[in-house]
Order: structure tokens, then C-alpha cells, then sequence
């Protein structure tokens, strides 16, 4: 039977997760979520008119960031700075942002494209998604698993991605 | 997604809000209750931080700060007035707000078993009782007796306190010629030139040790030169001297019921205070606490509220955050209200030690030296007239 991680101890985690992030942290990005119902696409998979991105969502994130190097491809010299952002799920529930691998993170005035995205922090160790109900949503072994633990955070690797190679302008947010 | 809502910076007191609404019909406690909320918040840190907590959570505490209040003040006055208290009876609506008169009855009460052993007082019957000699038998059962004749249970048993085998008092010879002393006043009163005068009806004043010296001696004289009527009793088998030489007459004596002795419920106090917890005190009045009290109290309640923040922060060790977890200062905040508890505790105690009938008292004969001393300064002129 679980007896950690009911619904009342995961809203205290959010509020002080909250608080912390949004209140005493206050780190932002603008998300772009990649749209790619509208982005038109040929037959190699290229976009013609470039991508078309979802309307773009402020959100709070821990900030993980590498430093900046400047890597010599081909003779030309680059720019590269990987960073991780940190989303508490809930807040990403909240603005019904739904993140995805090519997604695009402005932060400052750059952008960095989601690499991975790691779901894989579980607050006493369920996801209450998972509660393993049958048809008539009965666990055999134990009920209310559903009520217990939670996954909190989404965590997304990304690259840096020059502006002009996204067709992103920052006209209104 | 349950969302628990926190304290948000406002409170709204309502009858019922706290757990066991000992006040709160109490408009001053109303009053108070949503000041001493926003009085706690922000000793806590907020609006900077959030306090995870509702205002359910300071009423709770707000309550028990004045229960507490309370039961240190009132347990303070049952020990200083137990003795007079005990006894008394638990019907009396509140002592709440009455001054306890001193009274000796606890005493008397624990005085009773001195004197129940001397027959001079207590709460034992000492019962009369008697046996017919027998000839040429010396010694006698009283055990036996008593089942017999003492309405005793059978594992009851009697004590006897006096057996009656005394001369009469000395006093009433003191005049008889023949009780062996002499009176020891004829030559004095004859060389006074009062020898024909009637001892009975006239007197000599003597010192009273004049008369102590004289019964002493009458008595003295009975038992060393007389027939040495007396006894020995142990276990209730008691031995008389001389050996009886004739049949029929009666050994008297006194004796109490061991099992009265071993009652012990005080006569007249049934249903009365019994011990600390019937001591009629109820809940203080909020309304009537002085602004000393109120501030103490609200110290206490902050350090309730602390405890309870440490408690609600410090359930988890740590507190996940994405990619991270970070330690709250729940430890902090439970040593501090621990500490802070403690010592509003001791310093409310030591208020009111102050304040007892000893320190009083005390402070009271010290100020009169003082003042003596002061006095004793100022200068005493000579009367010149």
C-alpha cells in the first residue's frame, strides 16, 4: 500500500517547486513548440517555406549551460554552447505545452534546438500514470496507485541553433 | 492534479475554524485570530517566502498558545492552593475567577491520624468492650473476643488502645491523708495558724510543682507499694497481674477497627477534588487575558506555527526540483520552535513564581527592612524644650 507521495505531499512539492522557480530562481525561455501539421515538407523531407512553429509560451526553467566554445568545422568558425533546460511538468501542463525533439528554446536573444528530452524523475519512484488498471480501472494488487507519486520534471538537451537556420523573428511575444 | 492551496496573505476567521472551538465565540479571540495569522506569516517571511501552510493551521495554534496559557496558569494556582482545594467540591461551576481563601482542612485532615492514635481527635471510633475474668486464668484472647463480640469481619481485626486497670487519677487524693504521701501542708499551716482548718475547704497557695511532685509521689507510692495491677498485651493476647482469685469481674477496655483505621476516604470530602485533574479550572476567558498574556501567547503561537512549517517542509529529507533536489530548512525551523516553546514555558513559569504567597511574603518583609534601614538614616533630633 502506498503511503508517500499522495496527492497532498506532490501539491506541497509543487508550490515549493513553485516558489523556487518562479519566485527566488526566475529563470525564463520562450518555447516554440514545432508545428508540424502546418510546417509543408517535399518529398526529400525539406521544408519549403521554412518551419512553422506553435505561438510562443513563457515559461520557467532551470538552466544548466555549458560554456561557449567556438569549434572550427570546415574551415569556419562556430559557435557552440549546449544547454539543459529544466521544466517542471506541472507548469508545462499548465501552459499545454507538449515537448518534442526539434522544438525550439530561446533564451537571451539565441536559440537552442531540443536534442532529447528526458522524463525520468519520478517523486517516490511512480508515475501515476502508470498504475496499471484493467479495463474496469482495477489494479488487482492495490488501489489508488493512481493517487501516488508523479513524474516532475521534463529535461531537454539541446544545441545551439543560429537564428537565421530557424527563420525565427522575434516580432511579439 | 490535487492542488492543496497555501496561505495566500489573507484570513477570515469563522466559528468552528479552530479544532476545538474553545474560544471561538470569543470576539476578541475573533479579533485577534486573523492579526495573530498575519502576525505569524510575516515573522516567517512572508509575502518573500511562501508559508505552506492554511489558516486553519495558525487558528490551531493560536488555540493551543492560549490553552497552554492557561493550563501553566491555572496548573500554577492548584499548586499553590491544593491544600485548601482538596476536598472541596468539583460542582463549583469555575475557580476561574475566584481568589482562593487558605483554609487548614488538608492539614487538619492529615493531622487526623496523629490523633486517632493519641484518642485525642481523628475519624476512627474507639469502641468500649469487656471480658468477665475467670478465676486463676491470666491470660485472655482478645483475638478470639473480637470475633465474638467486636462485629469484626473475619479478617478484620481490633486494637486495643486502653485497658482500664488504672487506680483512679491521683488529683482525686490529693487531699486523702491515707494516700500514703502525707499532705505535707499540716506543719505549714500550723505554724501559719491555720492547723484546725478543714483541708477540704481551706487552702494553701503552693507552686504547681508543689502539686505535680505531690500526684507523682501518690502515684509512685500505688505502684510500688500496692498489689501492681497491670498487664501485657501483645498480639491482642493480653497477660493480667495479679492472677485473678475470684471469677465475675469485668477487664475493661478500649479498641478501634484496624479496618477503620485502614479506611481511607476522608470523611466528607466524597465527590470532592481528588487530585489535580478535578480541580474545577476551565479554559480562560479570552477576552479577560491582559495584554502581558496576550503577547505571550502570541509568541507561542508563532513558535507552534514554526514547528508546524518544520514539520510540513521536513516530511521528505529532501525536496526533488527538476534535475536537483534541494534541502528546506525544516530542521532549523523545529530546533528554534522547540527552543522558543521551552522557553516562553520557563519564563511564564518563572513569572508566576514570582508572584506566589512565599515570594510575596518575601519581597515583602525584605522591603519592610529596607525601608527600616532608610529610615534609621534620617536623623533624630534631641528634643530640646
Amino acid at each position: 500500500m502506498s503511503l508517500y507521495g499522495g496527492s497532498r505531499d506532490i501539491s506541497l512539492l509543487r508550490h515549493i517547486n513553485r516558489e523556487l522557480m518562479h519566485n527566488i530562481i526566475s529563470q525564463q525561455i520562450i518555447y516554440y513548440g514545432y508545428n508540424i501539421e502546418d510546417t509543408k515538407v517535399n518529398i526529400y523531407g525539406e521544408t519549403t517555406s521554412g518551419r512553422i512553429f506553435q505561438e510562443p509560451v513563457i515559461l520557467y526553467t532551470l538552466i544548466e549551460r555549458a560554456d561557449q566554445s567556438s569549434p572550427i568545422e570546415d574551415g569556419v568558425i562556430n559557435f557552440s554552447q549546449p544547454v539543459t533546460f529544466k521544466f517542471l511538468r506541472a507548469d508545462l501542463v499548465d501552459a499545454n505545452v507538449l515537448v518534442e525533439e526539434g522544438d525550439i528554446i530561446q533564451w537571451q536573444n539565441a536559440y537552442w534546438e531540443i536534442d532529447n528530452v528526458i522524463s525520468n524523475q519520478y517523486f517516490v519512484g511512480k508515475d501515476p500514470r502508470y498504475s496499471n488498471t484493467d479495463s474496469t480501472g482495477t489494479n488487482p494488487l492495490e488501489t489508488g496507485l493512481e493517487d501516488f507519486g508523479t513524474s516532475l520534471s521534463l529535461i531537454c538537451n539541446t544545441h545551439y541553433v543560429p537564428a537565421d537556420r530557424i527563420g525565427l523573428d522575434k516580432q511579439r511575444i | 492534479m490535487a492542488n492543496i492551496t497555501i496561505y495566500d496573505g489573507t484570513s477570515l476567521f469563522y466559528p468552528g475554524a479552530t479544532p476545538f472551538g474553545f474560544y471561538d465565540n470569543d470576539y476578541q479571540f475573533q479579533t485577534d485570530a486573523d492579526k495573530v495569522v498575519t502576525f505569524c506569516a510575516r515573522r516567517l517571511g512572508y509575502p518573500i517566502e511562501n508559508i505552506e501552510l492554511q489558516d486553519i493551521n495558525f487558528y490551531a495554534a493560536f488555540e493551543e498558545a492560549v490553552t497552554t496559557y492557561g493550563n501553566e496558569i491555572y496548573a500554577y494556582k492548584i499548586r499553590q492552593d491544593y491544600l485548601s482545594l482538596e476536598g472541596t467540591p468539583t460542582t463549583t461551576t469555575t475557580l476561574n475567577t475566584d481568589v482562593i481563601q487558605p483554609n487548614l482542612s488538608s492539614i487538619i485532615r492529615m493531622s487526623h491520624q496523629y490523633g486517632e492514635e493519641a484518642g485525642v481527635g481523628g475519624t476512627v471510633t474507639w469502641y468500649t468492650g469487656s471480658l468477665v475474668v475467670t478465676s486463676n486464668q491470666q491470660n485472655y484472647d482478645l483475638n478470639a473476643w473480637a470475633q465474638d463480640s467486636a462485629s469484626i469481619s473475619a479478617t478484620d481485626r481490633i486494637e486495643v488502645k486502653r485497658v482500664f486497670f488504672e487506680a483512679p487519677p491521683a488529683i482525686t487524693r490529693y487531699f486523702d491523708p491515707y494516700a500514703g504521701t502525707g499532705t505535707g501542708m499540716v506543719e505549714l499551716m500550723d505554724t501559719f495558724g491555720w492547723g484546725s482548718y478543714s483541708p477540704a475547704i481551706s487552702f494553701m497557695m503552693m507552686p504547681i510543682n508543689y502539686d505535680l511532685q505531690k500526684i507523682q509521689a501518690i502515684e509512685f507510692n500505688d505502684q510500688i507499694r500496692k498489689s501492681q495491677f497491670t498487664f501485657e498485651l501483645v498480639n491482642n493476647n493480653i497477660r493480667i497481674f495479679p492472677i485473678p482469685t475470684v471469677s465475675g469481674g469485668k477487664l475493661r477496655f478500649e479498641y478501634i477497627k484496624e479496618s477503620d483505621r485502614n479506611s481511607i476516604n476522608a470523611p466528607g470530602t466524597a465527590g470532592g477534588v481528588s487530585n489535580v485533574s478535578n480541580v474545577p479550572y476551565k479554559n480562560p476567558t479570552y477576552s479577560e487575558i491582559n495584554s502581558i498574556g496576550r503577547q505571550w501567547i502570541f509568541e507561542y503561537t508563532l513558535a507552534l506555527v514554526k514547528e508546524v512549517l518544520g514539520y510540513v517542509r521536513g516530511k521528505y529529507g529532501t525536496i526533488p526540483i527538476p534535475g536537483a533536489e534541494v534541502t528546506l530548512n525544516h530542521a532549523d525551523l523545529i530546533t528554534a520552535a522547540t527552543a522558543e516553546k521551552a522557553s516562553l514555558v520557563e519564563k511564564l513559569k518563572g513569572y508566576l513564581e514570582d508572584t506566589s504567597r512565599e515570594k510575596l511574603l518575601e519581597r515583602r518583609a525584605l522591603e519592610a527592612d529596607y525601608k527600616q534601614k532608610e529610615l534609621n538614616l534620617v536623623p533624630q533630633p534631641i528634643f530640646i524644650g
